[in-house]
């Protein structure tokens, strides 16, 4: 068994919906999503146009499934989609897209173009044309659990340093729990505030919290990769496990397309409702301030800016609350241009940066953002996906940029009122 | 002696009429700007038109309503209209010649002998091919004279909708068959100026140019001059901004009718009809149809009167009933069906053709 072409064309077929269907059939060609696409705006190559990245499955669509185009195709007026072309678009379906949504903002006609994308990747993973470091990171995921290949004793490890550092107890595999707790890879090896930050401010607003042993990894490569046997094999793990625990509410972490992989795209991977709530862990901590359990004392006196990750305001809707938590601890926060659904990607979503390939054309589409943060003039950067942390940290030094990125639930712990302390 | 002012040029008989040089020149002026040529071609059409001879004109009145004749003759004087009769040598015309009977007659032969290939042929009103007794002059059906006459044109200038499309003669059920000049003259540069009835301007413009340029305008697919005929009256409506801003007129008296919105709905032709009544206006520039409040009636257009209703909106279908409307709506809905179910049955197969994506068949067998 094996990836094939006609696998890969089989998929096209499949994942044309009523949604494809009508974008495809009301593009007017203006080509206004070229200028809301970083790939386009920092390079001005027109390959990057959105909707020009979804040619072959556009091809598809008109020759399968529209009256002209099965006409063309029984005429032989049409060529069909070959292998060598979708080598060709690799590239620009998972190299130059972020998923980040931006293009269809601005479309006069609605078009979705990052819905497109995500099921084209259908059909290039299934036809084997899929990058060579998102189908290791993938198989990574699936074989052992997380896509850097991280085991349960590496967080086990975490644990133990967390609550030497704070003193408390971070409960794992506690039945009845309100909260489950998960983290991604990324917050595990390079960012562990996170999990400290967390145990800190759920103590004091005493909520009841738990990790799984077999389900702390929220990412979901199989989304990025777009190959939803796989996504749905990913995000059940996480389903089980809450089903397990009875647990109220499952938090995604600072992480922008695992909010999208278990609240939007879960439900109907599994085919069927939770039994649990799907929250963000800004939508968490601006419950928990606003119910007056989340109470903080000072202000960070730094000039501050916030980056909205696109999943997670964009394409999540989660847009005022991080900036209520802000406004709390923060004497000078600053919005960039553009700020909140309009945003401007970090050019590492969607699995970019994941890809090595892609890294000189994410380097160089940074520089949006680069001038995004200059125009605020800020050094501190806040945000809430430790992807966006890490690609922007690694655009802040290939720029030598003095600027520091902090993820928010962190920033928020700094400035807790501890109670035993009081 | 200037060209001018020799005795029988046009400019000698503009002086003995009184008309000033100035008053000569405005009406050059104003022609040129109607026929869209450039601004220093106003003096070259002057020097032009008053050094030549008077053209010698025939003008054929067939079946018709005089309405075109009257629309020429009938502007405000002294107006630059009522200079084309200065211009011109009208050798015949029925309704205004001061000659009948026989001596008419008598005129037109000797006009056609003495000017023979050079003499300009005017005709309005349509020609029936049904019976050549419905119509006929001074004994000659409608047919002989305008073969007989048009033999010896220079060129022929079809005046009303009657002469360059049928008109109202040839509406359905067309009883006496009409036909339009361009029907039956094949060998002879024509020029359409249609309108029920014309505008004035467009055909003193006509014969200005033939005078200045001894050549007839550009004409578009339809023999019309481009130059009155290129745009729709919608494109040139002072209310058009109305119609892009879908504010509509839904009666006559209602209250967007006052405020001067749209009368698309009320079946405007302003979109599908080509002439200048827009921007030239009628009745000395005073105003045009639409201005005074009721829809173009597309009268210059081929088909007038047999292109539907005139207060149905464009958008209407014409012909269709309820019958054929309700077939074609089932017609529809069958097609999308089948459509549906062949798009559904496609998909539904690739769903079955689905292999479970594992991670060892994100590769390639070669790879």
């Amino acid at each position: 068994m094996s990836a094939t072409i006609e696998k890969g064309i089989n998929s096209f077929k499949e994942v044309i919906d009523a949604p494809i269907a009508s974008f495809f059939s009301s593009c007017v060609h203006c080509g206004l999503c070229a200028e809301a696409c970083l790939f386009y705006t920092e390079t001005g190559d027109a390959q990057y146009t959105p909707i020009h990245k979804l040619e072959p499955l556009r091809r598809v669509w008109q020759q399968e499934y529209t009256l002209l185009g099965k006409v063309g195709k029984a005429l032989g007026l049409s060529k069909p989609v070959t292998d060598a072309e979708l080598a060709e678009w690799e590239p620009l379906v998972y190299d130059s897209c972020t998923l980040c949504g931006r293009c269809a903002m601005v479309c006069p006609v609605g078009n979705d173009m990052t819905y497109m994308i995500r099921k084209m990747r259908e059909g290039m993973a299934a036809s084997g044309h899929a990058p060579e470091d998102l189908v290791a990171a993938t198989t990574r995921a699936i074989t052992i659990g997380s896509p850097m290949g991280i085991k349960w004793p590496a967080v086990l490890a975490q644990i133990k340093h967390v609550q030497a550092e704070t003193g408390i107890a971070v409960p794992v595999e506690r039945e009845g729990a309100d909260y489950l707790v998960l983290m991604s890879s990324m917050e595990i090896i390079n960012f562990p505030e996170y999990l400290s930050a967390l145990s800190r401010i759920f103590k004091q607003a005493g909520v009841s919290w738990t990790l799984a042993q077999d389900a702390f990894e929220a990412t979901n490569s199989g989304i990025q990769i777009g190959a939803s046997d796989l996504a749905r094999e990913i995000v059940s793990r996480i389903v089980v496990a809450a089903e397990r625990l009875k647990v109220k509410c499952v938090i995604s972490p600072e992480c922008g397309h695992a909010f999208t992989a278990l609240r939007w795209e879960g439900p109907n991977l599994m085919g069927r409702p939770f039994s649990f709530e799907v929250k963000h862990i800004l939508e968490v901590l601006d419950e928990l301030h606003t119910a007056g359990k989340l109470r903080t004392k000072g202000k960070d006196q730094r000039p501050l800016t916030y980056h909205d990750p696109c999943q997670i305001a964009r394409r999540g809707g989660v847009i005022e609350q991080p900036r209520r938590l802000l406004n709390e601890i923060a004497e000078d926060f600053r919005e960039m241009p553009d700020a909140g659904v309009m945003n401007w990607c970090c050019g590492g979503g969607g699995g970019v940066s994941a890809n090595s390939r892609a890294e000189p054309l994410r380097l160089q589409s940074f520089k949006y953002k680069k001038g995004q943060i200059e125009a605020t003039g800020t050094q501190t950067l806040i945000t809430a996906c430790a992807n966006c942390r890490i690609v922007m940290e690694e655009g802040l030094e290939h720029y030598h940029m003095k600027v520091e990125v902090i993820g928010l639930t962190e920033l928020l712990a700094e400035y807790l009122v501890e109670e035993e302390k009081t | 002696m200037k060209p001018s002012e020799k005795p029988g040029s046009v400019g000698a008989g503009l002086k003995q009429r009184g008309v000033t040089r100035r008053e000569f020149l405005e009406f050059c002026t104003a022609v040129t700007a109607m026929l869209a040529l450039p601004p220093s071609m106003a003096k070259v059409m002057a020097e032009a038109i008053s050094g030549a001879r008077r053209q010698s004109v025939i003008w054929l009145s067939f079946q018709e309503c005089t309405g075109c004749t009257e629309s020429i003759t009938r502007s405000h004087s002294p107006t630059l209209e009522n200079l084309i009769f200065d211009l011109i040598s009208l050798d015949y015309h029925h309704t205004l010649q001061a000659a009948s009977g026989e001596a008419a007659e008598r005129a037109r032969a000797s006009a056609m002998k003495d000017n023979e290939g050079r003499y300009l042929l005017i005709v309005d009103g349509s020609i029936p091919m049904g019976n050549p007794s419905y119509s006929t002059i001074a004994g000659i059906s409608n047919y002989d004279m305008l073969v007989e006459t048009a033999k010896g044109a220079a060129a022929i200038v079809a005046v009303g909708t009657c002469a360059t499309y049928g008109g109202l003669p040839k509406a359905d059920p067309n009883p006496t068959g009409a036909v339009s000049v361009s029907d039956i003259v094949k060998d002879k540069p024509i020029i359409n100026v249609p309108g029920c009835p014309p505008i004035p301007v467009v055909m003193t413009g006509v014969l200005a140019h033939f005078l200045t340029f001894g050549s007839i305008p550009e004409l578009d697919d339809l023999g019309r001059p481009k130059s009155f005929y290129g745009e729709t009256i919608h494109d040139r409506c002072y209310r058009r901004p109305f119609y892009d801003q879908g504010k509509f007129a839904e009666s006559f008296d209602d209250e967007a009718a006052r405020q001067g919105w749209c009368l698309f709905k009320l079946g405007c032709k302003g979109p599908v009809t080509y002439n200048a009544c827009a921007t030239a206006k009628w009745n000395d520039g005073t105003s045009f149809p639409i201005q005074s409040g009721h829809g173009c009636i597309g009268c210059s257009e081929p088909n007038f009167w047999g292109a539907g209703p005139l207060y149905k909106a464009l958008s209407m279908p014409v012909s269709a009933n309820t019958a054929m409307l309700g077939g074609a709506v089932a017609a529809g809905a069958a097609a999308g069906v089948v459509i549906t179910w062949h798009n559904r049955s496609n998909k539904s197969a690739a769903k079955m053709a689905h292999d479970k994506v594992t991670v060892q068949e994100l590769t390639r067998e070669e790879k």
